[in-house]
């Protein structure tokens, strides 16, 4: 047993110096070996999920009735709307218990499917990233195959995402969508000028930090950002459990009784 | 800014179901909805309307010799469709929706004329149900036309999740797969397989698509299918399977991974008085092949190396405030 121990602790030791001699000549190495790649790439593959507030109110908020306090995830604290869509937005909180979108289990859109509190998975492979999303399973394809957006586009409710690697970040550049979709549960919104420039990166092999640059020049008076950050999933065998919400108004009709 | 609405509910058998006053701008938007790149970029000899074979070949379980994937799958993604007619009839592919009121839409000829029943085990073509389960998909079939109650409303018409078997025979799709999973991307849901050995969800999960694990056996990936809510019905003529349901499925692909067939035992002692086997054609679409608006509704881009990609339009239905083919209830 005593041997074993020693042999054991050697090994360490040996593992430690040598750790520390690539640290300290190339950390960045050292970190980047520790990612999961496909292709050369970071691998994003697997399930993900925010643990912030975000989704209650991008902006910092005092807690309110079924909504936790938080100091936000808008970079500056405030989006800077123009009046007339300050006035919007003020009109949407008011009804946001009865107006939200997310609330009939609709596609929530982009960033907002990022960070909505429910899990969603990541598919990848050269050619593209397929995203699941719990809520509504709903699906956008980030393509990485050099594709340009359409031309002729429709205005879609998750727009069309169309990916570049920059070193180990994955930027992704969002457009074409329609004006239907929230950012949140407190009534921020956008309108169909809207346009997301995503960064995704690892942390670590099991956190991404999420950044996006937001401009609409029909709603904001100026590009902003946000910043959350990702968790994945180690629960043993955990799974996406289909939530086609929207199912639920008429699913007592189904099936026949006998 | 365009309106991205009913376009992509509107292929063949949409049509024939709207209303006849509808037609006229119904078909407008469908058209003027189309991205450009679909027409420009179309070649090759495929589409041009539903494929209707009146009959397929047999696909035998066997090892497999075509490409794998890096993890050793079947390589097996790509596009995909039906070939002998969509959910307007589980039993008699090509025989029109039972009891339709309007006679044109009923076809002319013997049933030996067209393609089988998707039941292939009773020899006689029919979902041995029990006998309240029969009654009630009799009943189904007529009210289904002018429905008073809302059980008699196609759930997929109202947006719900094709389910199991259904969507393999609604619109065309998509198979991606990944170590670990094959993921089946249909207009109507997302169907994840698991192919990781890990247990089925608790039994009281009950969902739409079913809970699905599968396995690889040569060139046959075969899964099992339980957690069913037993709400997505088989078709326009109301088959069924519960709560309590079971199916074992078996894609059988072909050797020159261009077809597959489906072949699954449904299991159900609450609604059937005994199992039975559905068998559906499947076949692959490709870039040689011509987007038709509902088995292959896609557009075709370049990627960076010039090749051209198949891409497909956002899977959209509650959203647009009506289902498709809005008639279709």
């Amino acid at each position: 047993m005593n041997t074993l121990s020693i042999k054991k602790s050697s090994k360490s030791a040996l593992a430690l110096g040598l750790l520390l001699a690539f640290s300290f000549s190339d950390v960045a190495v050292a970190a980047d070996k520790k990612i999961p790649r496909l292709e050369g790439k970071p691998d994003f593959s697997g399930i993900w999920q925010t643990t912030s507030a975000a989704d209650y109110d991008l902006e910092p908020h005092s807690n309110r009735k079924n909504t936790p306090p938080s100091a936000g995830i808008v970079e500056g604290g405030l989006i800077p709307y123009l009046p007339d869509a300050f006035a919007k937005k003020q009109k949407n909180f008011e009804a946001r218990e009865t107006l939200d979108p997310a609330l009939k289990g609709y596609t929530l859109g982009v960033p907002r499917s990022v960070y909505y509190p429910e899990p969603f998975q990541i598919f990848q492979r050269k050619q593209d990233l397929t995203l699941v999303h719990q809520l509504g399973h709903s699906v956008r394809t980030i393509y990485t195959n050099g594709t340009p957006h359409p031309e002729d586009a429709n205005d879609w409710w998750l727009g069309d995402s169309r990916g570049h690697w920059e070193g180990d970040t994955l930027v992704v550049d969002v457009k074409h969508f329609n004006d239907k979709t929230w950012l949140d549960k407190a009534g921020n919104f956008h309108s169909d000028a809207f346009h997301v420039v995503e960064k995704w990166a690892f942390l670590d092999a099991n956190t991404i930090e999420y950044k996006a640059t937001i401009e609409d020049p029909k709603v904001y008076s100026r590009p902003w950002n946000i910043n959350v950050i990702l968790y994945r999933h180690r629960e043993k065998d955990f799974q996406l459990i289909e939530d086609y919400r929207f199912t639920l108004d008429y699913d007592e009709f189904y099936p026949p009784k006998q | 800014m365009k309106k991205n609405i009913l376009k992509h509910y509107l292929g063949v058998s949409g049509l024939a179901f709207v209303g006849m006053a509808l037609l006229p701008q119904m078909a407008l938007a469908a058209d003027t909805d189309k991205p450009k790149t679909e027409q420009k970029n179309a070649t090759g000899n495929g589409g041009g309307g539903m494929p209707r074979e009146k009959s397929f070949a047999k696909i035998s379980s066997e090892k497999w010799t075509g490409a794998r994937l890096a993890d050793g799958q079947p390589d097996v993604s790509g596009f995909w469709s039906n070939t002998i007619g969509n959910h307007g009839n589980f039993t008699d592919p090509q025989g029109g929706i039972i009891n339709d009121p309007n006679p044109n839409r009923i076809p002319k000829g013997a049933r030996a004329d067209r393609a089988p029943s998707r039941v292939s085990d009773p020899i006689d073509g029919q979902v041995p149900f029990q006998p309240w389960a029969l009654e009630k998909v009799k009943e189904f079939q007529v009210k289904f036309h002018d429905p008073t109650t809302q059980n008699f409303v196609e759930p997929l018409a109202r947006c719900a999740p094709g389910g199991v078997p259904k969507s393999l025979y609604w619109h065309g799709y998509e198979i991606k797969q990944y170590p670990n999973y094959v993921v089946f991307f249909f207009d109507s849901g997302t169907r994840i397989i698991h192919l990781d050995d890990k247990a089925h969800l608790p039994s009281k999960i009950k969902l739409w698509n079913g809970d699905s694990r599968g396995h690889w056996e040569g060139n046959t990936l075969v899964v099992d299918v339980s957690n069913h809510n037993g709400k997505a019905l088989f078709g326009r003529s109301g088959e069924f399977i519960s709560e309590n349901g079971h199916i074992e499925e078996h894609y059988i692909f072909n050797k020159e991974n261009t077809r597959y067939n489906y072949e699954a035992v449904f299991t159900d002692p609450t609604v059937y008085t005994k199992s039975f086997t559905v068998t559906i054609p499947e076949r692959r679409w490709t870039v040689t092949d011509k987007p038709d608006g509902w088995n292959f509704d896609v557009w075709f881009a370049k990627d960076s190396a010039g090749k051209t990609t198949i891409e497909h339009e956002e899977r959209i239905c509650t959203e647009n405030n009506g289902g498709f083919g809005l008639g279709a209830v």
